[in-house]
């Protein structure tokens, strides 16, 4: 993966998406293989995982804030106690995080005090105020109602605009259009089939991802319309 | 007294309350022996409750043993072994004391707040204690969830932070509604020192008792201040848990 690529996983559920994102930060410790960040081996002898961790963001389906900590704290912890910023600094640094989100008038509301875009948009900026190498997204939108999908998918377009590396695990396929430079489709723990959102959406090779995109097409509408849908949010 | 025919209520309470220096110094020594073993159950509760969740292989099974053998046998049975053991293994028992003397009313009042009973009767109610509480702290910690420790350790920060700064200030506060019945329950259970000599409300009460035949009454009186004690526990529970609530849950 190179600097400022986004890639889009996607696969029927159970195909090891999120297992996958989960090896990438050793949340699951791969059985086989190796992940480089940056050249640096991290299944490695005397690699500090919580190092690698803190430049490695994730986005969780179900948002996962820490719900005993307002919006900006849930944004500064980590700022504060694994990057040992002060106390100002870092609560400075989150919300301009969260401005970039435009979460800063919910800064001190608690997470079941937000619906669960802004929850999920909090989220992000947690990922995104450690500065990562990278930000890995798990299926970030398929636990929000279908009205509060836009802000988020909203924000992460404009994360990608930015140049930030990513890899997302969704079936937003307006989404993955607009900003995917590669697509991988997964099925039981494999990769059936790789390539350019033009590629998946004029010619995709194998039956199983044509059949798996034109469910999506069934469930979603067609992707012009979703990325009429994109569109109009950038 | 003896051959007296029924003595009038009002009397007999009187009576019994005239005791009033045996009542007190009964409730001084059962609430300093309820303080103390629900602050032992608490911190050595809370850090079985740490090691059966987290502590890995070793650490979780001495937890899991230490718990089921304090849940398994009768309070009574542990508090007499922890008296005699020192004593059928030919160890020293110094006879020492540390008692605090008051005179209120006119009375003198002497309570004896450390010495070889107290001590046992403190350290078997606290270890005790603290198996139940350890289960009530890792209910909460397991409603919790793996996700939130996770979700810390994916922004990098150690396990042990996760736990402290993540797991535990949301498995406190959710513990209070469960927790708060070992809080009523230990005050009740403090009742068993009688059985080492150390003289507690109830000891007390039994005493008063002998004295003055007014047994039902005696008893009455206990249970009273038993119930207030307990309900003032209980309220001051329930209002910490409201002012630690985390808004919006």
């Amino acid at each position: 993966m190179e600097e400022g690529d986004v890639k889009v996983i996607f696969g029927p559920s159970g195909s090891g998406k999120s297992t996958l994102l989960r090896c990438i930060n050793m949340l699951n410790p791969p059985d086989k293989g190796e992940v480089y960040l940056r050249g640096q081996n991290i299944k490695g002898d005397g690699v500090n995982l919580n190092q690698i961790r803190s430049r490695i963001g994730m986005v969780f389906q179900h948002f996962n804030l820490f719900s005993h900590l307002t919006a900006i704290n849930n944004v500064s912890i980590g700022l504060r106690r694994v990057k040992g910023f002060p106390k100002e600094e870092a609560r400075n640094k989150a919300l301009n995080v969260l401005k970039s989100v435009k979460m800063e008038k919910w800064a001190d509301h608690y997470p079941a005090q937000l619906s669960g875009g802004q929850q999920q948009r909090v989220g992000i900026a947690r990922a995104l105020a450690m500065e990562p190498d990278v930000i890995l997204f798990d299926e970030p939108t398929s636990a929000l109602d279908p009205e509060l999908i836009g802000e988020v998918l909203q924000v992460m377009l404009d994360i990608a605009k930015s140049g930030t590396t990513m890899v997302v695990v969704t079936h937003e396929m307006g989404f993955a259009r607009a900003v995917a430079s590669e697509m991988i489709f997964l099925g039981n723990g494999i990769i059936l089939e790789r390539g350019t959102p033009q590629h998946f959406f004029t010619s995709p090779k194998s039956d199983r991802a044509k059949t798996f995109l034109k469910q999506l097409q069934m469930l979603y509408g067609s992707h012009e319309q979703l990325l009429k849908i994109s569109d109009k949010e950038e | 007294m003896i051959f007296q025919g029924q003595p009038n209520l009002f009397e007999e309470i009187i009576t019994v309350l005239g005791f009033w220096d045996r009542l007190l110094s009964g409730f001084i020594i059962t609430m300093w022996l309820y303080m103390w073993a629900l602050i032992i159950g608490f911190f050595l509760g809370l850090m079985l409750a740490l090691f059966r969740q987290y502590g890995g292989m070793i650490l979780s099974r001495i937890a899991t043993v230490y718990i089921e053998i304090m849940r398994g046998t009768p309070l009574l049975v542990q508090l007499l072994f922890f008296y005699f053991l020192p004593l059928s293994l030919n160890l020293p028992v110094g006879v020492w004391n540390f008692q605090a003397s008051f005179t209120l009313f006119d009375k003198e009042i002497t309570i004896i707040l450390l010495n070889q009973r107290t001590l046992v009767a403190i350290l078997t109610l606290g270890l005790n204690s603290a198996a139940y509480q350890a289960e009530y702290f890792r209910g909460s910690l397991l409603s919790v969830g793996s996700e939130q420790l996770m979700t810390a350790q994916s922004i990098g920060m150690p396990r042990i932070a996760g736990i402290r700064l993540i797991v535990l200030p949301q498995a406190l506060r959710r513990v209070i509604p469960a927790w708060s019945n070992e809080a009523a329950y230990l005050p009740k259970y403090t009742v068993v020192v009688y059985f080492i000599g150390v003289l507690d409300l109830f000891a007390q009460a039994y005493i008063i008792a002998f004295v003055t035949f007014s047994v039902i009454i005696t008893y009455i009186i206990v249970a009273m201040i038993f119930l207030i004690v307990i309900s003032l526990v209980s309220k001051g529970l329930d209002i910490l848990y409201e002012r630690t609530k985390i808004p919006g849950l």
